[in-house]
């Protein structure tokens, strides 16, 4: 479902990530691991056509999407929920999952709607708050939420845990399980290991722009490659 | 009564500031443009009005002409003039954006000769009483003028999916363009609405003066600007009332002091005054 061949993506000149590598089937969901400024988020960036490609190419069921803007990457089943959330937060919480489900049509919104309260029953109480004075688990979970209004066969998703309560780290990592199960293809960034290598089925590790480690979920657990490159280089 | 009439003359004026004012924060909030050339789109809003109502006989066709023509301008502004210039600092827009308004300045005193051009026929002198108070017909469309553009604005921008997208893209651009939303379209659009209001303040003020003259646009472009940063920069509501506090506040200076100071230099004493003591705007938020 998604490819990518030899991506070097960055800013300006700056190469945040070089000749990477990686695969993505229907269906699967995959961790992207590293330490800070490993490159996930502008790999995941890059996907979504955020962060200018340098060279190498993404495929997208097969079609080279490289070159397509953010909105058609959209419209063709891509969705995007970004490191820090990124609301907008003068939108109520209604009105940002009206964005969300902006390349679909009017008449799909509700039914989606109510398929996002479903996965989070938490923003119901919330839908005419601004999303601007949601807490950090709400605010996620509307992320989430507005990302899956657009109908997309693949979620991106940056810092799935980070800074939430662990009671809304559940409530989230059981949608993702829930949308998985249902067939959605998942690419993940992801802090905390634990949490993470039940949940997805092959993990790659990047370590200072380039692939580290890749592997499957079960191999990556406990593997002293994996924790060394995810630390950093802290212990090497 | 004086205190109605004077609140309702502030009204009255206050709410030509807002049509005008509301239009630059639009642009501001998408864009941090300063659009000083909108009052250049103003001034060619009266003309056209002026000029096609004498020409049909139908104002109601003037000012919808100038609506229209002065919309595509709007647009063709952003196109022609801001466009190529996104990329750089915000002062070279604004640079441009003053030398626009110059240049359409010159150009319509050399169009349309610089002694200014009325209606052939006195439009809307009559007043209309409202029990012990009486309105001129014309401050009266002034009026009703603006709270209908201001609330269809705010219909669009609340109701509809396109406005949800459009507060989106100012909100969060890169975002917006990731769910799907055409930004660029929407900066059209922007410009489009912008320069309808600027136009239909024109020719509400051409009304209301029965006069146009090639500088009519430098007061309310330096009152307009002042009064968006006074809105808290970027924030349509706060725009709003900064507009009709400064047009009360015009009103009852007038009375009170106008036999020292005119009425424009009323409102700056009082623009700079308030902007020294909360330069951040009368209604900022904390970020
Ligand atoms: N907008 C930007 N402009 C320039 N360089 C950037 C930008 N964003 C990130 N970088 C640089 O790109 C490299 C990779 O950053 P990236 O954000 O992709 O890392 P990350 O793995 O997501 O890190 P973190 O765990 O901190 O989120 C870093 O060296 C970072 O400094
Ligand atoms: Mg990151």
């Amino acid at each position: 479902m998604l490819e990518l061949k030899g991506l070097t993506c960055g800013y300006g000149r700056f190469v945040a990530v070089r000749d990477l590598s990686f695969t993505v089937r229907r269906g699967e969901a995959m961790a992207v691991l590293g330490a800070n400024g490993a490159g996930k988020t502008s790999t995941l960036m890059a996907i979504a056509g955020q962060v200018a490609v340098q060279s190498g190419a993404i495929l997208f069921d097969g079609e080279d999407i490289t070159a397509l803007s953010p909105m058609a990457r959209c419209a063709r089943g891509l969705a995007l929920a970004p490191e820090g959330r990124r609301l907008f937060r003068d939108l109520t919480v209604r009105e940002n999952l009206v964005v969300g489900g902006y390349v679909r049509a009017a008449r799909a919104t509700a039914a989606n709607m109510d398929k996002v309260l479903a996965l989070f029953p938490r923003l119901e109480e919330r839908l005419d708050n601004l999303a601007g004075s949601l807490s950090g688990g709400e605010q996620q979970m509307a992320a989430i939420g507005r990302a899956m209004m657009a109908e997309p066969r693949l979620l991106l998703i940056d810092e799935v845990s980070l800074g939430l309560m662990p009671k809304n780290v559940d409530i989230c990592y059981e949608a993702l399980d829930a949308l998985r199960r249902a067939g959605l293809t998942i690419v993940l960034i992801e802090q905390s290991l634990e949490r993470v290598l039940d949940m997805v089925d092959h993990v790659c590790v990047l370590e200072s722009g380039s692939l580290a480690w890749a592997g499957t979920a079960a191999d990556a657990r406990g593997n002293p490659d994996v924790i060394r490159a995810y630390m950093g280089g802290v212990h090497g | 009564m004086l205190h109605v009439e004077l609140v309702l003359q502030g009204l009255v004026n206050g709410s030509m500031y807002a049509v005008v004012a509301i239009g630059l924060t639009l642009i501001y909030g998408l864009l941090r443009i300063l659009h000083v050339a909108h009052a250049g789109l103003y001034t060619l809003g009266a003309y056209i009005t002026v000029l096609t109502t004498n020409a049909t006989g139908s104002l109601a066709l003037g000012i919808l002409a100038a609506m229209l023509v002065v919309g595509l301008c709007g647009m063709l502004v952003y196109r022609l003039l801001y466009e190529p210039m996104l990329e750089r600092p915000p002062y070279v827009a604004l640079i441009a954006s003053i030398g626009l308004f110059i240049c359409m300045e010159e150009s319509y005193r050399i169009v349309f000769g610089p002694y200014g051009s009325s209606f052939d026929m006195p439009r809307l002198g009559e007043r209309i009483a409202l029990g012990p108070i009486s309105i001129a017909a014309a401050d009266a469309a002034m009026l009703v003028g603006a709270i209908v553009l201001l609330t269809g604005l705010a219909m669009l921008m609340r109701r509809t999916r396109f406005g949800v997208a459009w507060r989106a893209t100012v909100t969060d651009p890169a975002m917006a363009r990731s769910f799907g939303i055409d930004t660029i379209k929407v900066r059209y659009v922007n410009f489009f609405i912008a320069s309808v209001f600027a136009a239909a303040a024109g020719s509400l003020v051409a009304v209301l003066n029965n006069l146009v003259e090639p500088t009519m646009g430098s007061v309310p472009s330096y009152k307009s600007l002042a009064i968006i940063v006074l809105g808290g920069l970027g924030q349509v509501g706060g725009t709003l009332a900064a507009a009709l506090l400064l047009g009360v506040i015009e009103a009852y200076g007038t009375i009170y002091a106008g036999a020292y100071l005119d009425r424009d230099a009323i409102a700056f004493i009082f623009l700079i005054v308030v902007l020294m003591i909360r330069p951040q705007g009368l209604f900022a938020r904390g970020s």
